[in-house]
């Protein structure tokens, strides 16, 4: 099955206009779809769907005060969702939208929504280095850094479930769905990625009480750790709280950097992760700070080092 | 102010059902959440009981209650915490308690905590 990866994921919030101011200081454009509803956009069309949680549009709600209300796949082909619907219709109603689109429930009671991917076509470069022994990715004159530089999430890259059963959350998204475990932190749960995309992850599973069931968190990619580094210092100059990072994590090589939200769960930047195909075989390391990253910091005040000891220009 | 004690903030800083984060001492690792309900203060170290070290709750500066401003919530999962008695009724810390800090008020309503919560601030920093 040629699913892609996630297009949007749905949110019912308490605080529609706090979400709303984040959603833009985190670097997504707002697109209002009707009265009620705004999708809050990465450069390629994916991200989020935010309406208040009293909305009648919205998909019914989780049975843990979790916010999310529905995830929605991008699939490649319309072949692709016959195949889908053909499936899931053996033990559960599917519901064929207007637009082609599928809805049903997973083993679990996550809303799903299937459709033929919203995702636009992205063409710009990574971040370029500069390295000894290689050839200059920049050319002479080209700067790397700039005050005024973008940085702006590029794609919706994965989400983070809180699950009460990881055993059937797997097979319902492999047997079924046709993904694979690219890497397993024992204790946690398994990293998976879908047939039609080589990221190291678009989903991972945490293992949790029944009444935590929910998003745990998702992430956006970016250009590269720079990028990633600039959004996220401005985002916390904005007043917002780092979470966790920045850091790098060791399963995915992909950088990281989280942030609390108004939307109840955390927020991502991440940058630079593994791309796999099917010879890779997952491995295993159990769940904890040394298996979750290659190295973690925090951010602190911009500070230099002056002329001292007397003439020192701030405190260290 | 008597000695011993750490000055956060004015009563009046703090306006009716709101809340907001005030450093006990410059670079402590944690502030102090001061909420005010029907004219009383409440204070808690602010740092959820979810995970061992606990971690920092609000999601943009002074932002620590929910949407509904009835609860103090916790915006890493959600987790939401009684006003007057720091306990969780929702989410992942079920059964667990924000540290409460106690505030005392000098007559020109100066705001003051024990110095202590400064390094209980910084052990759960």
């Amino acid at each position: 099955m040629r699913i892609i990866g996630p297009d949007y994921l749905v949110f019912g919030v308490d605080d529609l206009e706090g979400s709303k101011t984040y959603l833009e200081d985190f670097g997504l454009t707002p697109v209002q779809l009707d009265e009620t509803g705004w999708l809050y956009e990465t450069l390629d069309g994916t991200g989020v769907i935010i309406r208040h949680r009293d909305d009648p549009r919205l998909p019914v709600p989780l049975q843990t005060k979790n916010m999310l209300r529905q995830q929605v796949y991008g699939v490649e082909d319309a072949a692709t969702l016959d195949a889908i619907e053909a499936e899931m219709s053996k033990d559960r109603r599917v519901t064929r939208l207007s637009d082609g689109g599928l809805e049903f429930r997973d083993d679990l009671g996550f809303e799903l929504r299937f459709q033929v991917t919203i995702r636009r076509e992205l063409s710009m470069p990574a971040e370029k280095i500069n390295a000894p022994g290689a050839p200059a990715q920049r050319a002479a004159n080209e700067l790397g850094v700039t005050d005024d530089m973008a940085a702006l999430p590029r794609t919706l890259s994965h989400v983070v479930l809180f699950v009460p059963d990881i055993d059937k959350m797997v097979s319902f998204f492999c047997d079924r769905l046709g993904f694979v475990i690219t890497d397993v932190l024992s204790g946690a749960g398994p990293f998976l990625r879908p047939a039609a995309n080589d990221d190291h992850h678009t989903h991972f599973f945490i293992r949790t009480p029944a009444y935590m069931q929910g998003c745990e968190h998702l992430a956006f990619h970016m250009g590269g750790p720079t990028e990633l580094m600039v959004a996220g210092d401005r985002f916390v100059r904005k007043g917002y709280q780092s979470f966790w990072g920045p850091g790098r994590h060791k399963f995915g090589s992909n950088w990281f950097w989280y942030f609390n939200s108004p939307l109840g769960c955390h927020f991502e930047y991440d940058a630079d992760m593994d791309k796999h195909d099917d010879t890779w075989v997952a491995r295993e390391a159990p769940n904890g700070p040394e298996a979750s990253q290659m190295f973690l910091l925090q951010w602190r005040e911009k500070w230099a080092p002056g002329g001292g000891p007397e003439g020192g220009s701030g405190t260290p | 102010m008597s000695a011993g004690q750490l000055r956060l903030c004015h009563r009046d800083d703090v306006p009716e059902g709101a809340a907001r984060g005030f450093l006990p001492r410059p670079g402590a690792a944690r502030n102090v959440i001061v909420v005010k309900r029907e004219g009383r203060l409440h204070g808690y170290i602010d740092s959820c009981p979810h995970y061992r070290g606990g971690t920092p709750m609000a999601w943009r500066r002074d932002a620590y209650l929910n949407g509904d401003g009835t609860h103090l919530a916790c915006h890493a999962h959600g987790a939401l915490f009684d006003i007057e008695t720091g306990a969780c009724v929702s989410g992942p810390c079920l059964g667990r308690k924000l540290t409460r800090v106690p505030l005392s008020e000098a007559p020109d309503g100066s705001i003051s905590v024990p110095a202590q919560v400064a390094g209980r601030a910084a052990r759960e920093g």
